[in-house]
Formats: C-alpha cells, structure tokens, sequence
C-alpha cells in the first residue's frame, strides 16, 4: 500500500488524478474502521491532513465556504452563528473524540444516509465544491451529490474541496432519534431552515431512505401556505408533518423498522418546525 | 512523534494504527482496544492536547505530533487529580476503560473551559451531571461504573473552580 | 427489627475495615496504566494469530485455498483442518470434577470439515505482526458443501423438549394443580414474554498469549475461573496441570464471558505449538461474538391467578431457551418462580431447543435475568388487574418459607427491602393512573420489581504469611474482574489479623497459587472469605501455641476464642502482645497457614445445606422513566435499589457491583440485542456501534442502599453481590413505561417502535 502525503491542494488534485484509486483520508473516522476490519486494503491511501487550505473557513461570495476538512469541533465553536442547522447536527455526531477528528468533507464522501450533516446542508441548499486536476471545479448542489446508499457523485480523480452554506437568514432546527442518548447513529433525522427573505422553508431527512433526501412536497405545501406573519396553522403543521413523513422510504434494519421511521419523520418535522416558528415569530415581535 | 515527553522513532507500515503503534509498537498499553472502530472510546489519548480514538488515527499522520496517554499524566509519584479522583470515588471496576475515560475526562475538562458546548447544553455553561454525562459518553464502561466517574469529574471540576 | 442500611453509616463494632469504603488497593495499577491485560505482554520472538470464520451454519468444508495468504510477506502458518496437529476432545461432564465443565463448546477445532455454526474457527493465521495476519486472514478462500441448519429460535420454538434437572437445579415442578386453580381464579393475567440473546460486550475482547517451552505451558489470559483454564488446556493438550501456568491479574471485565474455554484460547495454544513461537491471539470484537457464547433468547409464558384481595391462588412459569448442538448452558429461566410468591399453586417448566448456532453461555445472572423479567412483569399486571398497589401485592404474597417445598429461608427481608426502599424513593408521590403523571412533552411512570439471586460458596484454598515485620501476605488464585478481589480479602485478613489494611498484600490471578473459586455464581467473595478465616484462624492458633510456650508470655493460658486480633497482636483486655513479639521470642521469621475446604467435603455440606435451606441475595428496585410522548423514547431518569445482601465488605465495590447489574438491566430493558439473521445464522450486528451498550447519557443517579444483615450460614454473613444487581432490572423498566404509557411492552428491548 502506498501512502501519499500531499501538502497541498494542488498536490493532492495532482496524487487523485494519477491514482485515482486512492482512498483520501482526513480524520480517518470512517476510512478506518475499513483498514481495521480489512473490508479492504487500498492500493494507495490519500492523507489529506498536511493540506491546510482544507481546514479553514471563511466567506466567499455571500456563501459560508466550509473546507472539507473542517472537524466537527470547529463548525460547533466558530459557525453556530451562520450555519446553527449545521453546528446542532456536528454537536451529535458520534463522540467528542470523533468531533475532533471527523469533518463535514469525510461525511460526505462516505454517503452514508445516515450520517448527520446530511440533512442541515440539504435544508440550507448547501452546494458541494468537488475539483479534479484536469477538469477542473464542479459546484454540484447537495441535492444531486447523493446517489445512492454509499456512493455519490464525486468521480474518481475528484476530491471534496468545500461544501458552501449560505449564512442562515432564519431559524434552522436539526433533530435526531436515536436508540439511547448519545454515541448513537440515528435512527433517522430532520432538519429545517426557514428561509423568510424568499419565504421557503427547507427540509432534509437522514436514515430514511437509500440517501438524505428532501421532502419537497412538504416544503412546496409551505411555500403555498404558510403566512409568515402569523401564527403556525395547526391543520398546515400536520399536514407539513404528514407530507415529510410521505417524503420518507425507509427499510427496516437493526436499529428500527420503516414504519417507525415514517412516523419519527413527521414528529420530527413538526417538532422543528414549531420550534423553528416560535424563534421566527419571536424574532419578529423582538 | 513524541509520545508523554519523550521522542519515539519509530517506521511502521502506513496501514497501522496510531493505537496499535502505541500498544504492539512502543509498548504504550495504556490506550486499549476495545473494538477499533471508535465506538467504545478505550483507546482515547491526547494528541496536541485534543482528545481523539487513536483506533481511527494513522500513526503516519501523527508524525511529529505530541501524544499523551494515561501514562503521562502523572508526575512522578503524583497522580493527576483525576486519576485520584477516579480512585477515591471508585470511577472503575475492571479497569479496562479507565485509561479512555480518564484522557477524555482531562480533555473534556479543558473543552468546557474553553467555552466548547454540547449536544444538551441550552444557556448556562455549568457543568452540572447532565453535562458531564453527554460529554463523557464516547467512553464506554461495561461494568456501568459512570456514576463514580461522573463523581470524579465533578468533584475535580469543583476543585479546580476554587 | 430494625434495619441498618447503610452506605454512609459503617458499623460501628469491632470490625475496622469490613463494612468501610476502602478505595481498592490495585486503583494506582488501574489508573496509570500500570495494570497490563493479556494481550500487553511481550515475548521475543512473539507471533500473532488471526481467525477465519466459517460463513455457513453447517456444512463441510470442501476445500480451503491458503495461497494467497501464505504469499503475504510475514506470514508464518496457515492451519486448517488438513495440517493443524490435533487437540483432545473436549471431557465428558462431570460432576464429581467441576473443570470438566469448562468447555464452551465440544467442538475439536481445525480437526475436522465439519462446520457446526455460522462463525466458526476454520483457519488460523499466524504472522509476524497483527495486521499482517488479520489481512491475510481476510485472503483465505474456504468452499463448503452447506447441509441443512436449524437456527431460527423463534420458529423452532414449538419444538421445544424438556429440560433435564440436576442436582443444583430443578427444571421444573409442581405444587397443586395450577391450570385449574388459574382457570377458576376470578383476576389473572396470563401473558407470553420474549426476550432476544444478548452479550457480555466486557471492554477487553479476549485475548490469549501462548508459551511452549517444551511441555511446559505459559497462558497470559483474562479469565473468570484459572482453575478450570488450566485444567482444561492440560487435558485438551495431554499435559499433566502441573506443566500449565495461567497468568491473569487483572481481568478487563467478564460478566461470565469469560467463564470457560472458547476457540481463541485453544487455538492459540495450538497455533503456539504448531509454530514453535509464543503466540498472541487478540480477538477482535467481532471475533469474541462469533466465538464466544451469549445469552439465550427466550420466550416465557406467565400466567397469575389471583383472589379479589391479590392473593395468588395459581402461578405458572414456563420458557423455552436453547443450547446449542455443540454445547451450551441450559438456564434456569423459571428459578424465580420457585422462590418469589406464596401461591396456593405452581406449576413451573422449562423447554429447550438445540440449534446449530454457538453454545450459548451464562452471562450475569443467568435464568434470573431474563425469568425475573418476565415474573415481575406480570406481578405488575395482576396488579394493575386488581387495582392494586405493585408493591402491596408483593407484600401480600411475600412467603414465610419456601413456597415449592417449605424450606425455611436462611435470610429475608424482602419486606423491609420495599418498605425502607418506597420511603427513600418516593412512592407515594405515584399517581398509578397510566399517563396520569407528565413534564412537558414527557410521560412519567414510576415502576418496582424484585430482585432475586440464590447464594452459594466455592471453595478455596488460600494461605496466609505473617513476617516479623508485619507483613501480611496472602495467597490465592482469585480472579479481578472489577470486583475488587484482593481489596475486600485484605479488609478481612486485616480484621481478623488485627492489622493494619497497609500491611496486607493480597496475590491473585496466577495458578501457581493455591486454587481459588471461580468469579462466577456470584460466589468468588464468600468462598474466598471462608478460606481466609480458617487460615487467619489457624495462623492464630500458631501464634498463640508460640505464645504459650513462653512462661513470662501475657497470653499464658489463654484460648484463642478468649481473645481479640488488634494492633498487630492477640488481646485479652488490656493483655496481650504483638505478632512481632512472639515472633521474636521463638526465633521465627514469619508464620504461615493455609485454609480452605476440599471439594468432596464441600459438595457434602453444599447438598446437605441445599436439603434445608434456601437462601439468596434479594432486593427491591425503584425506577422513574420518562418517555416521549411523540417520538417512544425512553429515558430513566431515577433509580434506587434496596438491596439484601447479608454483610457488606467494602461499601464502595459493592456499590459498584450492584450499580454495575443494574446498568446491565437498563440496557437489557432498553438497547441490547444480538441479531441473528434467522435464514443464516449469523450474527449481523458483531460490534459496539451496533449492539448498544448503555453509554454516559443513559445512567442517571443510581441509588443503592442495603439493610446490612449478616446471613446466618455464610461465611462474615455475606451474600454474593455480583448478580443480583441485574436481576429485575428489566421488568422495573417495563413496569415504568407501563406506568407512563399504558403500554406492556413482552418482548425486549422496549425500543422506540414498540411504544407507538
């Protein structure tokens, strides 16, 4: 096996583009349970934790551009301000320890459905920056990124450059269920951001389905109905609930059934939206 | 990479972990295994200061980084607090787990006085039970022993207030 | 009777250190790293092994292609069935020699094609490091001719035959005709519980260095019983036990995992032997469930009948469990049942089925565990049934002897357990309308269930060494599995010394040492203690016989029993001398004496003690969940047990031990579940990611009190605390959650799905 170690971005562009059947690694939280457990044994491994531009943030053209290599740690201690959906979703990511090495570009590139940033960049739009040597940057949304159950859109000679976030202009909610109270991988998820500029809510639901999904018709049924001046309608709450749960196709597996899903789905979209409408209301009377 | 203060060289294969590096390599079996896959936080050790599974961490990667393990906290004959604390409030029973908890105990610590929250932190940064135990809980402990080490934290947070 | 219960408030008599939260003596090793496990040991020259796992739950093996394993630089061996030098078969069981029943399965390993479960040992690889072995493991290519395999417990249920009894365990039995006296009852419930296998998941995966040095052998191996290892490994290896040392200090936790012997130990020693190298083989976590048994599933029917007052006119307990073709514990599921409630009837069986899985094996309190579950869930409703108070309809049907046989109880105060435990925890302030009690979007329930664990002792051997410095050694091969092994044997050789608890050093954990019982049964603490006494007692004995020889010696003519072991010495009032004295006067460097009970002797009074009484550790559990009202998440959010455990030797352990069961029960109750794909037989969830064990968040404040009174027949009067802790747990959440939702949830774990 060999180890390539580039120290930058351009070296790292350059090492996928001529082995692109190395594995890249950051924090080493999923890639290492592979080589643990021998599920496989790549030709060539891709240390991305020498290339610094990975682990930075900052703003660029109105977008909040979060480096793949972010770790959890820093998105919940310098971005709850403009990415709360986000920063709630990495305080529940595994373990503290995992926090610390784990980043929103490894989850990204594992495509697990059930992983937690997921949902958070889906309800905030986010777009995902990917970038090969020699056909340069794609901005490809979050929404076309996931395929399927573990795999993605990025291509072979691609790496994960960035996910971009516009900073939140309204209340953003992330829940999660789970079979005990932390450490846990959910059972399945939701996240909210409200959008009152253009008066849209965004939704986005983790663990069920193949991959993280939108409920479109449930945020169409808002964009539709939803007066933002007044209180939360309790006939279009359910129905909100109702449309996110419809939104959901789940398997049963070992940690809960479908219909146990479809059902946390819509508790949960009610939940975060009401939470979601309390915070926006009171933003309003404030 | 300099393992508890003292430089260790060491030419290990890229695939090998920074955990079994330390245990079947340098002969640093503080750290534990217990399930490589970072789900049971056994393995937790401090690198630069921040608390990581070193079963998910190359060794390759920490090249020149600074390593802690449970065998560095003590000075001397001195233990650090909370390995005193986790004794007095009886924080272990089978000690399989206690190297992890005590590395991540002495991180969380430092998190918290950083200002870090947590998954149920709301408004106040007090680090009552309810904290310590969302923020302790990548370690695992079988013998259920979390009530003395919740104990022990508590009691070392307390110190070090006054 | 007044009742002491008292972790805040030692006893106040002659004792020193029993009774006293004494931090453990081994806490420095355990908490600086110090304490090495069996895998840190280094040999030069060490090899490492890694297991192949059959993918089939039956079958042969038709050919096995090692090629590409062997090519990968630092591989050292490859064995299988066709080149691994063969093993003994496994002993016949026996009662008359306990280590026969150390297997943990009969199955030869590498000596056949023969594929007996989905995960079984089919090859070892032995390399120059671990992950050089653990890849080429990954290359070997086994095919199998697969034959048909029963492994679906839920559909062979119905096939179920009986079990067998033994001598320490009836199987079933009856008292009157209780299907009739049920029928007639004017309130019963009659209900069918499930529970799923589970697994010990101890922090330290099993781990085992083997050392030949000709026919001498050397194990490194956390084990629950030393003995019996040793015993085992000389029979399967055709060496005389005396050519075996097992080495086990420090146990990175058991819960009766570690027990017996599994394929990593034998194919270690084998892998050792067949290599010439000292041998490490460090299971991975899926290694130790697809080679180490579990719990069994069970299914169980309860049904109660009952008066309109809540007394029990008719209890039936029936389970099906399973073994394993090649092995397995049958558990006593029912054994409760034979001891909890004063029914006018009982009728009590139990049912097995063999399947083609891995034997399954005792984890912490076998049968009690998963029987109390079931018992105490249906107790709570009967008592929702009759509009009665849970804890009132115990008090009702509390027995004043034995209700299958009326053999008088040793010791109970199972009453008091309820009554103090209640005032403690808050009873009253329960609303018993389901629902009734709410915190925002959160259903509070408030539920209780009765603990319940049969004591018994082990023998053992120990000996103990007074130097004429003060130094106190004692020698015993226990075994640290968290419990606190050497701190609590020197409380009590520093009381019953009379020195001071510094002076004491306790050696455990190596087989070179006099044999000690095994930490299992709850029993290594009492067997221990009562080989600790004869030998402090004649180290006394010797003491004062040196004594009276001299004519100007104060203790002149005294008798033992006349005088009090304190400051290193023997009294009479105010009279006495010290150890060191006596020592000096003869000329001697040091005493020593050994204590202890042979195994005949013992199984004698064991049986004849069996024939009159009973006796168990007990307790009372209090529990508050809350639970989602939306979303059926469950959380416990108070816990208090009450606990009966005749003397207590060091409150802090004990404490530990009987939290420790109790967090086991909440995860029981809540998260815990080994799935067995029902077509396959295999287990699909081999990890800590996905077989959840309770973590931080899950464990609030845990409660423990205990009414401290000595047992009458056990040695200080101390009942084994290792077990009951988890007994009833289960059926204390479940009670809660019904309570809070109205829901009676019979099947574990009360996931989310199952409260919508």
């Amino acid at each position: 096996m060999d180890f390539l170690r580039p120290t930058t971005w351009e070296e790292a562009l350059a090492a996928k583009a001529d082995r692109p059947e190395a594995v890249p690694i950051q924090g080493g939280t999923d890639v290492m349970v592979e080589l643990n457990f021998d599920v496989r044994r790549p030709a060539a491994l891709l240390d991305l934790g020498q290339v610094a531009e990975l682990r930075a943030w900052g703003m660029v053209g109105g977008f909040c551009r979060v480096g793949a290599g972010v770790p959890y740690t820093t998105i919940i201690e310098e971005l709850g301000g403009p990415l709360p959906g986000l920063a709630q979703a990495s305080r529940t990511v595994g373990s503290p320890q995992i926090r610390n090495r784990g980043s929103v570009g490894g989850n990204l590139g594992a495509a697990s459905p059930a992983g937690d940033s997921h949902p958070p960049l889906l309800a905030a739009d986010a777009v995902v920056e990917v970038e090969s040597r020699d056909r340069g940057v794609r901005m490809v949304p979050a929404t076309a990124f996931y395929l399927g159950v573990k795999r993605s859109a990025l291509e072979p000679d691609e790496l994960i450059r960035a996910v971009h976030v516009r900073p939140a202009t309204g209340p953003q909610y992330f829940s999660k269920v789970g079979t005990r109270n932390a450490m846990v991988i959910a059972v399945c998820s939701f996240a909210i951001a409200l959008h009152p500029g253009e008066r849209r809510v965004g939704t986005g639901l983790g663990s069920a389905a193949p991959t993280p999904r939108r409920a479109y018709e449930a945020e169409e049924l808002l964009a539709r109905e939803l007066d933002w001046q007044a209180p939360l309608d309790p006939a279009l709450l359910r129905r909100f609930g109702e449309l996110c749960a419809a939104a959901a196709a789940p398997i049963d597996d070992v940690r809960g059934t479908a219909a146990y899903r479809v059902h946390a789905i819509g508790v949960m979209a009610r939940r975060t939206l009401t939470w979601a409408w309390n915070d926006h209301l009171g933003r309003r009377a404030a | 990479m300099r393992v508890n203060g003292a430089a260790e060289s060491l030419d290990v294969e890229p695939w090998v972990s920074l955990l079994d590096a330390l245990r079947d390599r340098l002969g640093v079996t503080g750290p534990k295994k217990g399930c490589d896959q970072g789900a049971c936080g056994a393995c937790t050790v401090l690198a630069d200061g921040v608390r990581i599974n070193a079963c998910l961490a190359l060794a390759v990667q920490y090249d020149g980084k600074e390593i802690t393990t449970i065998e560095g906290l003590a000075t001397g004959d001195d233990l650090h607090p909370l390995q005193a604390a986790f004794i007095r409030h009886d924080g272990l029973q089978c000690g399989y787990c206690t190297p992890g908890q005590i590395c991540s105990a002495v991180a969380m610590l430092a998190e918290h006085r950083a200002g870090m929250p947590s998954a149920v932190t709301e408004r106040s940064g007090e680090l009552d039970e309810a904290e310590i135990r969302e923020r302790m809980s990548g370690n695992l402990c079988r013998c259920g022993a979390y009530n003395g080490i919740v104990d022990a934290i508590k009691d070392v947070a307390g110190q070090e207030a006054r | 009777m007044t009742t002491k219960y008292a972790e805040t408030e030692p006893r106040q008599d002659a004792v020193k250190h029993v009774g006293r939260p004494v931090d453990r003596v081994d806490g420095r090793a355990k908490t600086t790293g110090e304490a090495r496990y069996a895998a840190e040991h280094r040999y030069p020259g060490m090899a490492h092994a890694a297991l192949v796992h059959a993918t089939v739950a039956r079958g042969r093996i038709e050919a096995v292609d090692t090629e590409a394993a062997r090519a990968v630089p630092g591989v050292i061996e490859v064995l299988t069935h066709e080149n691994a030098p063969a093993m003994k078969p496994a002993p016949k069981t026996s009662l008359m020699n306990l280590s026969s029943l150390a297997s943990g399965t009969t199955v030869s390993y590498l000596a056949t094609d023969e594929v007996h479960w989905n995960g079984q040992p089919v090859a070892v690889v032995v390399a120059e490091t671990p992950e050089t072995a653990r890849h080429a493991a990954s290359l070997v290519r086994v095919a199998y001719r697969e034959l048909p395999a029963v492994v679906d417990f839920a559909a062979e249920e119905p096939n179920a035959s009986p079990q067998k009894s033994s001598v320490l365990q009836p199987a079933g039995g009856d008292k009157g005709d209780a299907v009739a006296a049920l029928a007639a009852a004017p309130v019963s419930v009659d209900l069918r519980f499930t529970t799923p296998p589970e697994h010990h998941n101890a922090m330290e995966p099993h781990a085992t260095i083997a050392v030949w040095d000709g026919d001498r052998l050397t194990v490194h191996e956390g084990t629950q019983n030393i003995a019996w290892l040793r015993a085992h490994l000389a029979q399967r290896f055709g060496i005389p036990e005396r050519a075996v040392r097992v080495l086990s200090p420090y146990v990175g936790g058991g819960f009766g995992g570690k027990g017996f012997v599994w394929a990593g130990t034998l194919l270690a020693v084998l892998a050792a032997r067949a290599t010439a190298r000292p041998v490490r083989l460090a299971l991975t976590r899926e290694g130790v469930y697809r080679t180490v048994g579990g719990r069994t599933p069970t299914v169980q029917r309860v049904a109660l009948g009952a008066d309109g007052d809540g007394d029990l006119t008719a209890l039936i307990h029936t389970s099906v469990a399973m073994t394993a073709r090649i092995g397995g514990m049958p558990e006593g599921v029912v054994s409760s049942s034979r001891h909890l409630y004063d029914a006018a009837t009982i009728h009590l069986r139990q049912r097995l089925v063999r399947l083609d899985l891995l034997a399954n094996t005792a984890m912490r309190a076998p049968g009690d565990s998963v029987g109390s579950f079931a018992l105490e869930s249906a107790m709570d409703e009967l008592a929702c049934e009759l509009g009665i108070d849970p804890i009132e309809l115990r008090r009702r049907n509390e027995p004043e002897r034995n209700p299958m046989d009326g053999k008088r109880f040793t010791h109970r105060m199972l009453r008091e357990a309820y009554e103090v435990g209640a005032e403690r925890f808050g009873w009253r302030e329960r609303d018993p309308r389901p629902g009734s009690m709410r915190d925002g979007r959160w259903l509070v329930g408030m539920g209780v269930a009765t603990a319940y664990h049969p004591s018994l002792t082990m023998p053992a051997d120990v000996t103990v060494r007074l130097a004429a410095d003060g130094a106190v050694v004692v020698r015993c091969a226990l075994q640290e599995i968290g419990v606190g092994a050497a701190t609590v044997q020197a409380q009590i050789t520093a009381d019953e010394l009379g020195v001071p608890l510094e002076a004491v050093r306790v050696e455990i954990g190596d087989s070179e040492l006099p044999a000690g019982p095994g930490a299992g049964g709850s029993a290594q603490t009492a067997g221990a203690a009562a080989g600790v006494l004869d030998a402090c007692r004649k180290l006394k004995e010797s003491a004062l016989a040196l004594a009276r020889r001299a004519p100007d010696s104060p203790l002149r003519g005294r008798r033992l029993d006349d005088l009090e072991a304190r400051d290193g010495g023997l009294y009479h009032g105010g009279r006495g001398e010290t150890y060191a004295a006596i020592l000096a006067r003869a000329g001697r460097d040091h005493l020593e004496a050994g204590g202890g009970t042979g195994m005949l002797k013992f199984l004698a009074k064991t049986l004849n003690e069996r024939r009159r009484w009973v006796k168990a550790a007990s307790g009372a559990h209090f529990c508050e969940v809350r639970v989602d009202r939306d979303t059926g998440e469950v959380r416990v959010s108070r816990w208090l047990g009450m606990f009966d455990v005749g003397r207590v030797i060091n409150a802090k352990t004990a404490a530990g031990q009987l939290r420790g069961g109790i967090v086991m029960g909440i995860g029981m109750a809540l998260t815990e579940a080994t799935q067995v794909d029902p077509r396959t037989g295999r287990i699909m969830n081999p990890s800590l990611s996905e077989y959840h064990v309770p973590v931080h968040a899950d464990i609030p404040r845990i409660d423990v009190h205990w009414l401290d009174e000595p047992d009458p027949t056990m040695p200080l009067g101390l009942l084994g605390i290792g077990e009951v802790g988890i007994t009833g747990v289960a059926a204390a959440v479940a009670n809660a959650v019904r309570h809070a939702t109205g829901k009676r949830v019979l099947d574990l774990p009360i996931t989310l799905d199952k409260l919508l």
